[in-house]
């Protein structure tokens, strides 16, 4: 059974978690999605792109005995893999407190979810009276820290002092949305073993290797550790002396499995074109 | 005409103060029609005498003001924790103290079962245990084959056996936040936290929401009280969705229940206006047996796992401030739109700037929107002093302060969490009564077990489990006690009028006693026999 993958979208109340969701929602990307909703924001998921594109949300309230296991939001993730058929990708939307990453680590944990990415949402205006606040303040560095990926919004560019607070918060820089399709840096849009170029659109940078090979698992490892840090995924099948590995990478995160054989193998990597080019990913890839 | 029963009993404790004594009641359809002696009933009445209870001391039903319905439904797992727990069934369970014992215990259990089914324990807490971890190879030991998986009292961590690793595909190569590993590099069973417990618990059918608002764990839930003397409960974070209230509508109006239950809403999350929406609809459909309409909010964790938030200077260990599970401005917004919409809220505060933030944001709710008869009720008030019962007096909020924790946790909270100064002063019922507080005090069943009597007792005596006394000068009296367990808890559900004390015109809710518990040592009132309960004049001896 294919695995289904699983994104969480973190950020404090008001930050644009759910108008991220919406707009994600609202492009053509042909997938059947889910979305859990476990915060205060949950009413305005868009109903009407729900029904309009075969998607389903299911709003929790995160019960559960008094001092908050926070079990009911696993049991409804455990419904969704339990659904026949199976939605193409889950997406989590984190209550304005939660720890993303205590989430988006049963991803790690469940053999039947992949980890897709934490996507932090940050409000431009707001970010500075939280980080100054004492009480909730190193919650909200949390949330920050263990993203993938950080989005600002509610801004046109990244504000000097809003990129020197978040700076040592988190090794990239936070990513603006503008008028670009959210789909590619939200959504694994390349089904596995499929040789298809990722996003033609401008704002993003694709690469893909039709046969990839190497030596050995832990050369593998040691060459995606040394990725261009504008690589926000990377995701396929190489060949290696100890048969067929699969590879995910998302952000910071990446993961190595071996799976069965007997599939093709490909590589395919997305990045943002103000971060990396593809040139700078086919060097890193065909370099020693 | 219906007719009266008259019961006669060696004493009733009536928590009236016009009359304190008594030695019979009579109930008509439900209710209390008289108290006092063999002629408290009215000449012209038919009574039929019951001398069911003529050797049983009564007192007032006992009113559990903080509890959770799964308090009953646990116990179809197998029990391995340190204290002895009495199951709904009345069978003790002894505690075990040693990893041995818990293995000999689950060996038990195992054998039981048929082929196939994974073993479930609970109750595990290695704060009590010493030696080794409780890990893998320890319950390999009863079974290489079947699951089995060992909840912690917490619910924050479990430990599983080879076989139920194995289902979820834990192995030396798992690289997962939660999966412990030795230092052989295998997993050790201890899996930490929700996303890791998962994969396991899925494999192995452990569903939390199985454990709650179904009709069987109504039943079982009725039967803790029972066993407690307890007539009236809180199910203290519901979530109640439509098809959860048609069922506990059904169940609670079932006759031979013998109890009345009191849900409060969790409002954990969701849009503020919209939880006052569907707790005032709720409120609507109230009954006898079911009375809803309350709501509870979650501002931190816990003291003993580090996540409370706690004032300066924090935790003795250097542990970092706790965690919010709703963050203060949010506490304002739920506690400014409760208020506003005449909702009542308990509000889950133990450590004290959890209750700085609620007494401050309650403190806004009111002048904003002034309601003098809201009643809020702070919930577990552990680390409040004087200055913040001051606060709750003068807006009128009830504190239900958590005394059981005393004789659980007090050795540990005093050696490891906030001191011994800090411990000494915690849940301080004195306080809260000297400075005018209305109070109740409470078990969380299922995290310690129901009884209010035991409840009573550790408030009164404030000893530990080591023995000591902690804060003598927070002890209150016995009956200052008894009132916590009776009245005052009745008076934080707003039911004070209706139960409570056995007075003429009030619900026959009554706690059946074998001895007086006026009248026994303060150390012994733990042991005061509950021998049932009537529930709206319906006897249920156990
Ligand atoms: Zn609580
Ligand atoms: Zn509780």
């Amino acid at each position: 059974m294919t695995r289904l993958p699983l994104s969480v979208v973190g950020g404090y109340l008001g930050a644009g978690k759910t108008t991220l969701i919406n707009r994600l929602l609202s492009e053509d990307h042909g997938l059947r999605l889910m979305v859990l909703v476990n915060d205060f924001g949950a009413i305005n998921i868009d109903a009407a792109l729900l029904a309009s594109t075969d998607e389903d949300t299911i709003a929790l309230t995160n019960g559960c005995v008094c001092c908050t296991m926070g079990a009911d939001l696993f049991m409804a993730v455990g419904d969704v893999l339990d659904r026949a058929p199976r939605p193409d990708h889950l997406i989590i939307e984190a209550s304005g407190i939660a720890d993303p990453a205590a989430i988006a680590n049963v991803a790690r944990a469940e053999p039947e979810l992949s980890y897709a990415g934490i996507v932090t949402v940050v409000d431009a205006g707001q970010i500075g009276g939280l980080l100054d606040d004492a009480q909730i303040a190193p919650q909200i560095r949390q949330q920050i820290g263990v993203a993938d990926l950080v989005v600002l919004t509610k801004t046109d560019d990244v504000p000097g002092e809003v990129a020197a607070l978040l700076a040592p918060l988190h090794p990239r820089a936070p990513v603006l949305l503008g008028g670009d399709r959210v789909t590619p840096l939200l959504l694994d849009v390349v089904p596995m073993g499929q040789r298809v170029t990722p996003s033609g659109h401008p704002a993003y940078t694709g690469w893909h290797c039709a046969c990839p090979q190497m030596r050995d698992r832990a050369a593998l490892q040691d060459k995606l550790e040394r990725r261009p840090g504008g690589i926000w995924r990377i995701k396929g099948l190489v060949q290696t002396g100890e048969g067929m590995i699969e590879v995910q990478v998302v952000g910071a995160n990446c993961e190595l499995r071996a799976v069965a054989g007997g599939q093709a193998p490909g590589l395919v990597a997305l990045g943002l074109a103000d971060r990396v080019t593809r040139a700078e990913i086919e060097g890193w890839w065909s370099g020693t | 005409m219906a007719s009266t029963t008259l019961f006669r009993c060696r004493r009733i404790i009536t928590m009236d103060p016009n009359r304190p004594e008594a030695t019979h009641v009579a109930v008509r359809e439900g209710r209390i029609l008289a108290v006092g002696d063999a002629d408290c009933v009215w000449p012209d009445q038919e009574v039929v005498q019951d001398d069911r209870l003529a050797d049983t001391v009564l007192m007032p039903g006992f009113v559990e003001g903080h509890a959770h319905m799964m308090a009953g439904a646990m116990w179809r797992y197998a029990y391995v924790g340190y204290h002895d727990r009495i199951d709904p069934e009345g069978v003790l369970h002894r505690g075990m103290t040693d990893i041995a014992d818990v293995i000999e215990r689950l060996r038990g259990h195992e054998a039981g079962l048929p082929e196939g089914q994974p073993l479930v324990a609970w109750g595990f807490d290695p704060i009590f245990i010493e030696g080794d971890r409780l890990g893998r190879a320890h319950l390999d030991r009863i079974s290489a084959t079947r699951p089995i998986v060992v909840l912690f009292s917490n619910f924050h961590l479990m430990c599983a056996n080879s076989a139920a690793l194995a289902l979820a595909g834990y192995d030396r190569h798992s690289n997962i936040e939660g999966v412990v590993k030795g230092l052989d590099g295998a997993p050790t069973g201890e899996l930490q936290e929700m996303a890791a417990m998962f994969p396991v618990m899925r494999r192995t059918g452990i569903d939390f929401r199985a454990l709650t608002q179904r009709p069987d764990v109504i039943e079982t839930y009725a039967q803790v009280c029972r066993r407690a003397g307890v007539t009236t409960a809180t199910d203290l974070f519901a979530e109640m969705e439509e098809a959860d209230v048609d069922t506990l509508l059904r169940v609670t109006g079932q006759p031979g229940l013998g109890l009345r239950l009191v849900p409060a809403l969790g409002a954990a999350g969701g849009d503020p206006e919209r939880i006052a929406e569907r707790a005032l609809a709720l409120r609507a459909r109230s009954t006898d047996r079911l009375r809803l309409g309350a709501v509870k909010l979650m501002t931190d964790g816990s003291i003993q796992g580090w996540t409370a938030r706690v004032k300066w200077p924090g935790y003795v260990g250097g542990q970092p401030n706790g965690l919010w599970n709703t963050p203060p401005d949010q506490i304002f917004a739920l506690c400014a739109a409760m208020q506003r919409h005449g909702v009542q809220m308990h509000i889950h505060v133990n450590g004290d700037e959890a209750s700085d933030v609620s007494l401050a944001a309650l403190e806004a709710a009111a002048r904003a929107h002034p309601w003098p008869g809201a009643r809020h009720v702070l919930q577990h008030c552990q680390m409040m002093g004087a200055d913040q019962f001051r606060r709750c007096a003068r807006l009128g909020v009830c504190a239900n302060i958590f005394a059981n924790h005393i004789w659980y946790f007090g050795d540990q909270h005093a050696a490891l969490t906030i001191g011994e100064d800090r411990a000494m002063r915690m849940n301080a019922a004195r306080s809260a009564l000297d400075e005018g507080v209305r109070i109740a005090i409470h078990s969380d069943a299922p995290v310690t077990p129901m009884g209010p009597l035991f409840t009573a007792w550790c408030a009164m005596n404030r000893t530990t489990m080591s023995g000591r006394v902690l804060g003598a000068a927070q002890r209150i009296t016995v009956g200052e006690a008894l009132y916590a367990i009776t009245l005052g808890a009745a008076y934080t559900l707003g039911l004070d009028g209706e139960i409570g004390s056995i007075e003429t015109g009030k619900i026959a809710d009554f706690a059946i006693l074998g001895e007086d518990p006026t009248r026994v040592a303060p150390e012994a009132i733990r042991d005061v026999p509950v021998l049932g309960t009537v529930s709206g004049g319906e006897v249920h001896l156990l």
